[in-house]
């Protein structure tokens, strides 16, 4: 008999997630993955005006803030046919880049990495090897032994007052973590800079919208106007704010974010067989260097692999309405017809309808509905979304900076590409696309400076600002790439209001229960045959689970 | 059956009723105006620079000056509404009695349907008119403590800070501005039916109303026995 | 287990911070929050006397942006924040450990600092249907709330979803997300508005408490009055604008490009109260109006329904978007105006014998004075 565990709230994570798992001989033999809060924000956008869509939807999350307000404004700029000038799209292209950077940072150190580096074996580390080992990696300043000697100390100190705060209760000592004392000093380390370090980057976002979390979009550009001469507009000073932070960055991934990948993998080799799940990836891509509407200029390109054959790259259509649908098969809704779906987006609902038990409960009732994610198909198949899948029809297209990349990775890890399709390989490919990302992100920024320098200062399409100019009804989507992979809203316009309003998000797509034909989806799917040592501690299903970086709020909204 | 009347001369506004009532005509006008440029000001374009011009400061400090004497006129107005004469007195306004909602229902069939033809013989307000200016002084109440709990934020003084409670309870200073704006248009409309009113009765009745609120007398059908 | 936790000096000699520095540090603190010189050794004493303070964090509907928004703070940075100066116990974006092991780290410490800790809550209570639309390890969110709230100190109550609800409250709340001070009373707490809340003034309100041993003076709605008695217009750099009536009529436009004043493309700064445009957000670098767009109100109660953004009067409710109290007031006065034309018509109609028989027969004839005495 299998035994049912358990794992809520799993933590370090966006939101409200939880897991119930049917163990055997210390594997999992099956899953159950759980959004349990909703917010309703579709019910709650119906009916508002479409421009302010974007303000409503930022909200879902918090953590990949800005993704959905992007999303949002392109599908409202869909709908109503509004093409935004170059600036503008390179400013949404720097915020997208300084997101996917802070967000993947944040993480791996603070969110994952927990799962690979044991906090209080770092207590025994000898300084001045970690030193030696830290140099021999990077270049990174802060490296010397007195530094890392004084990190230990004021963590012998914090553990020694038996106030262990956000690290109680942890899993130290677990046999699986396999770490030499040295490395978790590292991690410690490089922990509490990128703690320092994410708190700088986004004021890219503080400089082009205003704040961060959730920084102010426009629909038809940008709200922040480029005057070089002027105080109150984007000058000198400001973009050298946005410069300094992408060059910064870029040392950061490079000189702190990669060579810890690189350090820490060897000793996890064995997570490049675990995790790997569904075989089926999907982007919709974006970076676009010469406007959203044309998706052949994007950096990160859009597309789906099937069966992970890297040998070719299917299109995926938003418009089509056989492609992409929702079920709610196992999910807390009702759909006006009485049926699980599927439905595409622009025929989607959402009305809640829990039939699950009543709180205080020990396990869901499995076997019917389970969660507040809907379960999204494309042509009824289950995807992967996310910087794996990203990286993966990079790859498979040929996007040559992320093949040099994965190759030297590859190379360095003396492993093939089959490795990638895993947990391992998950968090690889967060680490890769992130390097990626800061490079493009710096051509962003000299493309924005030599639009100006030759004149071209529009930041905002307002031709279509006026709901008067609007037809009766219009239908649009938007698409983006969110931290956590293919993101996108669908929209249809009556009367100058939000008629509905769908989004389908990337935990969407991993953390579904199953559909109505029993598929399951990522989360669920990868942790099959996932070894669990103590079912007490069940730190493989954290490492498995966090390296899809789950951002439930997102998921459900 | 036909009577014969003549026509007697009566005082019926003392003079701080028809001061109030013309100082309170013009705050409202001032106050409407300035308000309505608070709320919606002209798009000027303008090459200056900030430090430059002020006008809009100007605008608002004109709105706020004749605030002070809009609400200290209606308090001076209840004051009298206990003083004053028979016709000034608070107990035109409220309507008590059974007989002022009956006379408000035969006012209806007068003046408004014309129904009947007959006018009512009344010296001061008729009582539907009476019932009016009642819910306008609360209107008043409204947008003064609506106005005063906004320049409650912007005042460091006691007065002002005496209304500062009213814009929790109202859900903000957003919704406490929609109803102070919303009042704007209340006086407006008002203010035209009002004036479209007293030419109405003047025209009808010949009783002299107009000029009542500039010397005080009406002219009052008596009967000759 | 024996609590041997070091003092904030203990805790920051072993970062090999020196006395002097440690003192500075104390003045620097209290400058931020405004105390005289006088008050700084009251700091110090406090810094160097006390035991990490426990906090609890619940997440309820959340976007998680006030954790966000909290680990971005300046000063203090956050690492010494939770290392140093809270014992941040549960929170489940960044605690170790997850499921039983989590629910240990809560049990530990609403039990053995009954009375001690405080509770921190992140996001909105659903009360619709049980509770079911916010469930943790099988517990719905009010019953976690009630309980935690029971044993704590203070409460505070971070952003607009914790104080008023936010965007899950917005019409028509499908799920009946209420806010803390809904729900909870007989304890102090701390409301703490945004969208989210500026990180500093997060980190300022924690650093008030643990400083000065009590919670800020708070103004009617709770709100800590050194972060929340300022509307944003009153502290807006843009305001000289404002003043002069040089307003930005859409986007982009050349009074944008000028940085006028963003009352027009529909800017609540006037009606809102918060520190954005005194503190401004990440370390001082901006705000949203210095980054082009209106303030959208997002400290303040409902700012969600009182929509449109972009419109400085906000859609009248029942009515189309597009439409202010202004257009609908404007129809009503046209339909007023053709009342009166129609009235006036009628009355030369209908009441023209009437008008005609006191023009013919001239009545005036005996006039008396009537004395304006007090007779009614
Ligand atoms: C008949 C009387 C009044 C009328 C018609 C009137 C009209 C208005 C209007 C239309 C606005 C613009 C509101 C908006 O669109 O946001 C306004 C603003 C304002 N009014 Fe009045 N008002 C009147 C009396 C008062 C009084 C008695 C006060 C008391 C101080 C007052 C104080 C204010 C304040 C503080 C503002 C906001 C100005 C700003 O924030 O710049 N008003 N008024
Ligand atoms: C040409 C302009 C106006 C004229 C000729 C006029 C005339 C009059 C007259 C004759 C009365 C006495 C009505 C009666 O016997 O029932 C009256 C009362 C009144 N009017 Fe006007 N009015 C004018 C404008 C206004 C305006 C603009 C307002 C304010 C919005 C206003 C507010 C009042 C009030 C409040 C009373 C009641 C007075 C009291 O007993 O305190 N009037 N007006
Ligand atoms: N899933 C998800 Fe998100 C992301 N990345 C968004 O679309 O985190 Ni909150
Ligand atoms: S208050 Fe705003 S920022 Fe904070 S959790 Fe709620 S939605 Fe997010
Ligand atoms: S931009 Fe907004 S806050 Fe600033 S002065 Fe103008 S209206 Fe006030
Ligand atoms: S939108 Fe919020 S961030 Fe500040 S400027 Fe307005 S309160
Ligand atoms: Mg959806």
């Amino acid at each position: 008999m299998a035994k049912r565990i358990v794992v809520d709230p799993i933590t370090r994570i966006e939101g409200h997630l939880r897991i119930e798992a049917e163990i055997e001989n210390g594997k999992i033999v099956d899953a159950y993955s759980a959004g349990t809060m909703v917010r309703g924000i579709e019910i709650i956008l119906k009916g508002r005006d479409p421009r302010d869509a974007w303000a409503f939807t930022e909200r879902v999350c918090g953590v990949c803030t800005t993704v959905h307000a992007l999303a949002s404004c392109r599908t409202v700029e869909n709908a109503l046919d509004i093409k935004i000038p170059p600036n503008a799209e390179l400013v949404r292209n720097l915020m997208f880049s300084a997101q996917q950077m802070q967000d993947h940072v944040i993480h791996f150190y603070h969110l994952h990495a927990l799962d690979w580096v044991d906090v209080v074996s770092a207590l025994k580390a000898d300084p001045k090897e970690t030193s030696r080992i830290a140099q021999s990696i990077s270049n990174w300043a802060k490296s010397s032994p007195k530094y890392f000697s004084d990190l230990q100390k004021r963590l012998t100190n914090f553990v020694n007052s038996g106030q262990l705060g956000i690290f109680a209760n942890g899993y130290w000592g677990h046999p699986a973590y396999k770490l030499p004392p040295e490395i978790n000093l590292i991690g410690v380390a490089h922990y509490l800079e990128a703690l320092e370090w994410q708190k700088e980057v986004i004021k890219i976002h503080t400089i082009l919208g205003g704040k961060n979390p959730h920084p102010n979009y426009l629909v038809g550009g940008a709200p922040i106007s480029i005057n070089i001469d002027e105080a109150n507009a984007l000058n000198m000073e400001r973009l050298n704010i946005i410069h300094k932070q992408l060059k910064d960055a870029k040392e950061f991934i490079n000189q702190v974010y990669i060579p810890d990948i690189l350090a820490v993998a060897p000793y996890y080799l064995e997570w490049s067989k675990i995790g790997g799940g569904l075989k089926n990836y999907l982007a919709y891509g974006d970076l676009p260097t010469n406007g959203y509407n044309d998706v052949s200029s994007f950096k990160l390109p859009r597309g789906i692999i099937l069966d992970r054959n890297l040998n070719e790259v299917i299109d995926v259509d938003g418009t089509d309405e056989e492609q992409i649908k929702e079920y709610i098969a196992h999910s807390w809704y009702e759909y006006e017809d009485g049926s699980s779906g599927p439905k595409h987006p622009w025929h989607g609902e959402t009305k809640l309808n829990y039939t699950g038990p009543k709180p205080p409960y020990e396990y869901l009732d499995v076997k019917n509905k389970y969660s507040w994610l809907k379960t999204p198909r494309w042509k009824d198949k289950p995807m992967e979304v996310g910087p794996l899948a990203r990286m993966l029809v990079s790859y498979a297209k040929g996007v040559p900076e992320v093949k040099g990349l994965i190759d030297t990775v590859l190379g360095k890890l003396n492993a093939p590409a089959s490795v990638l399709f895993s947990t391992l390989g998950r968090t690889a490919a967060r680490a890769i696309e992130a390097a990626v990302v800061a490079d493009w992100a710096l051509e962003f920024y000299n493309q924005l400076i030599s639009n100006i320098k030759n004149g071209d200062t529009r930041m905002a399409n307002m031709e279509k600002w006026d709901p008067e100019t609007w037809p009766k009804e219009a239908k649009g989507v938007g698409m983006t790439e969110a931290p956590r992979g293919a993101l996108a809203h669908w929209i249809s316009i009556k009367d100058k209001k939000i008629d509905n309003y769908q989004l389908v998000v990337p935990t969407t797509w991993n953390g579904s229960p199953r559909d109505a034909n029993g598929n399951r989806s990522a989360f669920e799917e990868s942790l099959i045959g996932t070894p669990v040592a103590d079912p007490e501690q069940p730190l493989e299903i954290l490492r498995t689970i966090h390296s899809f970086d789950p951002c439930l709020a997102c998921s459900v909204h | 059956m036909e009577k014969n009347t003549v026509l007697k001369r009566v005082y019926v506004w003392q003079l701080p009723v028809r001061f109030y009532h013309w100082l309170n005509a013009l705050c409202i006008l001032i106050l409407a105006i300035t308000g309505y440029i608070i709320g919606n000001p002209p798009a000027i374009q303008s090459g200056t620079e900030a430090f430059k011009g002020y006008w809009f400061g100007t605008v608002r400090f004109i709105h706020f000056v004749t605030a002070f004497v809009f609400f200290f006129n209606f308090v001076f107005r209840i004051y009298w509404g206990f003083v004053g004469n028979r016709f000034a007195k608070w107990n035109n306004f409220i309507p008590f009695k059974k007989s002022d909602w009956k006379g408000m229902l035969r006012i209806i069939m007068i003046d408004i349907l014309q129904k009947e033809s007959r006018p009512l013989r009344k010296i001061g307000h008729n009582s539907l008119a009476g019932f009016t200016y009642f819910i306008l002084f609360i209107i008043f109440l409204l947008q003064s403590i609506t106005g005063f709990g906004l320049y409650s934020a912007m005042s460091t003084s006691w007065f002002p800070k005496l209304f500062s409670w009213i814009v929790p309870f109202l859900g903000g200073d957003l919704q406490a501005r929609q109803l102070h704006h919303v009042l704007m248009w209340f006086f407006i409309l008002f203010a035209f039916v009002h004036v479209y009113l007293v030419f109405y009765h003047d025209y009808v009745e010949g009783r002299g109303i107009i000029s009542s609120m500039g010397g005080g007398w009406k002219f009052i059908e008596r009967e000759i026995k | 287990m024996k609590i041997n936790s070091p003092t904030y000096w203990e805790a920051m000699q072993a970062k090999g911070v020196n006395r002097r520095d440690f003192l500075k540090y104390c003045a620097w603190l209290g400058a931020l929050l405004g105390i005289e010189a006088s008050g700084v050794g009251k700091i110090v004493h406090a810094m160097e006397t006390k035991k990490r303070l426990p906090v609890i964090w619940l997440h309820g509907q959340e976007c998680t942006c006030c954790s966000e928004s909290f680990i971005r703070s300046s000063h203090p940075v956050v690492a010494n924040v939770i290392l140093d100066d809270i014992s941040l116990d549960y929170t489940e974006t960044l605690m170790a450990a997850s499921g039983y092991q989590a629910e240990k780290s809560y049990r530990d410490t609403i039990t053995k600092y009954k009375g001690e800790y405080i509770l921190c809550m992140e996001g909105a209570i659903p009360t619709g249907n049980g509770g079911v639309y916010c469930c943790i390890g099988g517990r719905s969110m009010e019953q976690i709330l009630k309980e935690a709230a029971e044993g704590a100190k203070a409460i505070i109550a971070w952003g607009n979803c914790a104080t008023h609800g936010c965007v899950q409250a917005a019409k028509p709340n499908p799920t009946g997300a209420t806010p803390v001070r809904k729900l909870i009373s007989g304890k102090p707490i701390i409301n703490v508005p945004g969208c989210p809340p500026i990180a500093e003034v997060m980190t300022g309100v924690i650093a008030h408490v643990l400083t000065f041993d009590r919670i800020p003076a708070l103004d009617s709605m709770g709100r800590p009055k050194a972060f929340y008695s300022r509307r944003v217009h009153d502290s807006c750099y843009r305001r000289p604008n404002y003043d002069a009536g040089l307003f930005v009529e859409t986007f982009d436009d050349e009074n944008a490009k000028k940085g006028y004043c963003l009352y027009k493309v529909g800017c609540r700064g006037p009606v809102t109260y918060n520190s954005c445009a005194i503190m401004k957000w990440n370390n001082g670098v901006s705000y949203p109006i210095q980054s082009g767009h209106g303030c959208i109100g997002c400290s303040e109660q409902n700012f969600w329904d009182n929509g449109p953004f972009y419109k400085h009067l906000p859609s009248f409710p029942g009515f189309p978007i597009e439409k202010t109290a202004d257009d609908i007031c404007i129809a009503i006065g046209a339909a007023t105006a053709a009342g009166i034309a129609a009235h006036a018509i009628t009355t030369n109609i209908r009441k023209r014998a009437e008008i005609k028989e006191k023009v013919e027969k001239g009545r005036i004839k005996n006039i008396e004075k009537e004395e304006g005495v007090n007779n009614g």
